[in-house]
C-alpha cells in the first residue's frame, strides 16, 4: 500500500518536472527575444529564476480564479476573472482588457468564416442532391 | 492566418495543466473557457518580459554587462507587487 503511494507521489514529482521544464523552455525563448531586442544578455541563474518564479505564480492565480469563479457562482473560470487577477496595476490592467477584446474579436471572426464555409458546403450538397432527385425520377 | 503577437509565448495547453495541477475545487476543475486561456497566456508572457525587461533596466543603471540574479532580485519586489 505505501509503495503505491510512494509510486503516485513520484509520478507527480516527475510531472511537475515537466511542467517546469516546459515553463523553462517557454522562459528562455522570451528572455532570448528581450536580450535582443535590448541587447542585454541574460545569465542562466536569472533565467531559472524567472522560470521558477512564474511556475510559483501560477498556483497564486489558480487559486485565485477558482476563487473568483466561485464567488460568482459559476464553475467555470472566465475572461472576467482572467481580468481581475491583472487589477493591481494599472497599465496592465488595460493591457490585458484590450487583449482580451482582441482576442474575442478574432474568435468572432473566425467563427464566422467558419460558418459561411459550412454553408457554402452545405448549399452544395443541397444542390447536388436535388439534381439527383430529379435525375432518378426520370 | 497571421497569429497576432508573433513570437514566442505559453501554448495554451501549457497553461491548462499549469493551472489545473493548483485547482483544489472538485467542481472548477473541469473548466476554464477557450478565452480565458488565451488571456492566461498573454497574462504569462507579460510577467516573464517584465521581470526580464526590468532586470536589464537595473543591469544598465548599475553598469552591468549582463542581467545576473542580484539585478533580478532588486526589481523582484515591485514586480510583484504590480502583479
Amino acid at each position: 500500500m505505501e509503495e503505491e503511494a510512494e509510486a503516485e507521489e513520484q509520478q507527480r514529482f516527475s510531472y511537475q518536472q515537466r511542467l517546469k521544464a516546459a515553463v523553462h523552455y517557454t522562459v528562455g525563448c522570451l528572455c532570448e527575444e528581450v536580450a535582443l531586442d535590448k541587447e542585454m544578455q541574460f545569465s542562466k541563474q536569472t533565467i531559472a529564476a524567472i522560470s521558477e518564479l512564474t511556475f510559483r505564480q501560477c498556483e497564486n492565480f489558480a487559486k485565485d480564479l477558482e476563487m473568483f469563479a466561485r464567488h460568482a457562482r459559476r464553475t467555470t473560470i472566465n475572461t472576467e476573472d482572467v481580468k481581475l487577477l491583472a487589477r493591481r496595476s494599472n497599465s496592465l490592467l488595460k493591457y490585458i482588457t484590450d487583449k482580451s477584446e482582441e482576442i474575442a474579436q478574432t474568435n468572432l471572426e473566425r467563427k464566422a468564416r467558419k460558418k459561411k464555409k459550412s454553408e457554402n458546403g452545405n448549399h452544395n450538397s443541397r444542390e447536388l442532391a436535388e439534381a439527383g432527385v430529379v435525375e432518378s425520377e426520370k | 492566418m497571421e497569429r497576432a503577437g508573433a513570437g514566442a509565448g505559453f501554448r495554451k495547453e501549457l497553461v491548462s495543466r499549469l493551472l489545473h495541477v493548483h485547482f483544489k475545487d472538485d467542481k472548477t476543475k473541469g473548466a476554464v473557457s477557450g478565452d480565458a486561456l488565451q488571456l492566461m497566456a498573454e497574462l504569462l508572457k507579460i510577467f516573464v518580459v517584465e521581470a526580464a525587461v526590468r532586470g536589464v533596466r537595473q543591469a544598465q543603471a548599475e553598469d552591468a554587462i549582463l542581467v545576473d540574479v542580484d539585478q533580478l532580485e532588486k526589481v523582484l519586489p515591485q514586480l510583484l507587487l504590480d502583479f
